[in-house]
């Protein structure tokens, strides 16, 4: 996910306001096009697209934040954080492992052991990041995240 | 670190003259890191002004269709800072674990454990490099100039409707797609 996708319409004059609904639902979607095996440690790209499309939602919600009803954007955004925190937790372990990966290729013979042992502890981080970032892409799910960013682009802009 | 608040800003503000303010605040906080952040010792400096480059930069990749044409390449070159910094803060966090699991891994791994340590202190010095050449490429650029140029230009008001981007979103339900997705995890993990 190298970028997000342009905002239609978005010109100078079109009102702050409606222009919020725009792109948070713009992005709200692309969140959750990126959801699909996320859980799925063998492809560590799942988790950084969509921890980035989680980026570029709360972005929006905070340059956007005068146009929505504060204590439902309040709450919106403390989850849209929860899950950018699990998310971060799960792909922290996932670069680490693949740097140290590279490394151990490349290093003598008997370094290697040893680094795979660093490897070996990153690996436990990484299940429990992962555990954790279930538990928040379940809660989200329960507490219908996708229909409030509905609601607060509505009432933003229609 | 917490962005600074932008006053002034009210739904019925035009996005271009919104977006012109919040841009203009977040470059300012950019700054603000320079020139604490040149220095590779101040690591924490460099952590807060990489979250500040982020800011920016998902400002810029939103709004910069309401402005001149080098609002677009600086949501680039932000991208590419922010980048460099982010590989620097990787270091910053893998180098403690590593030191951390010398002092409890067996005797036969630490010289293989330090050697990691030197490798990726010498990767964070070039990458530091990197970043510091990048900055004073920006001000040679005369960036901050360029980037209130772009501000003051309002284009796309007049523009022939059919150079507009069709709308990218999708009808389809993303969210319950998920719903089995994550379903499916679960009956992986107790079968």
């Amino acid at each position: 996910m190298a970028r997000g996708s342009e905002v239609a319409g978005l010109e100078p004059e079109v009102p702050f306001g409606v222009a919020a609904a725009r792109v948070l639902r713009l992005r709200s979607e692309e969140l959750w096009e990126q959801a699909g095996g996320v859980l799925d440690t063998s492809d560590i790209e799942r988790v950084h697209d969509m921890r980035v499309a989680t980026r570029r939602l709360r972005a929006v919600l905070e340059i956007f934040e005068a146009c929505f009803e504060p204590e439902a954007h309040a709450a919106v955004l403390g989850d849209v954080k929860a899950l950018a925190d699990a998310l971060g937790e799960r792909r922290d372990p996932d670069v680490q492992i693949a740097a140290l990966m590279r490394y151990r290729d490349r290093a003598a013979e008997a370094d290697r052991p040893g680094v795979q042992g660093l490897i070996d502890s990153l690996t436990e981080v990484q299940e429990k990041g992962n555990a954790k970032l279930e538990r928040a892409l379940t809660k989200a799910l329960r507490s219908d995240l996708h229909g409030r960013l509905e609601a607060l682009a509505q009432e933003a802009g229609g | 670190m917490k962005a600074r608040r932008v006053d002034g800003l009210n739904p019925e503000l035009g996005i271009g003259e919104a977006a012109a303010r919040i841009v203009r605040m977040r470059w300012d906080e950019v700054r603000g890191f320079v020139p604490r952040a040149l220095d590779a010792r101040k690591r924490r400096a460099a952590h807060d002004m990489r979250i500040a480059v982020k800011r920016l930069r998902y400002v810029l990749e939103v709004t910069s269709p309401v402005f001149g044409p080098h609002a677009a390449e600086a949501a680039l070159q932000m991208r590419s800072l922010q980048d460099v910094l982010g590989k620097v803060h990787d270091c910053d966090v893998l180098i403690p674990l590593v030191r951390d699991r010398i002092g409890r891994a067996p005797d036969s791994d630490a010289e293989a454990l330090w050697a990691l340590v030197a490798h990726l202190q010498a990767r964070r010095a070039d990458l530091h490099a990197r970043f510091v050449r990048r900055w004073a490429e920006l001000e040679a650029e005369n960036f901050t100039a360029q980037l209130h140029a772009a501000l003051e230009q309002r284009p796309g008001t007049d523009r022939p409707a059919g150079e507009r981007r069709p709308d990218t979103m999708t009808a389809a339900d993303p969210a319950g797609e998920m719903r089995r997705d994550l379903a499916d995890s679960t009956a992986r993990r107790t079968s």
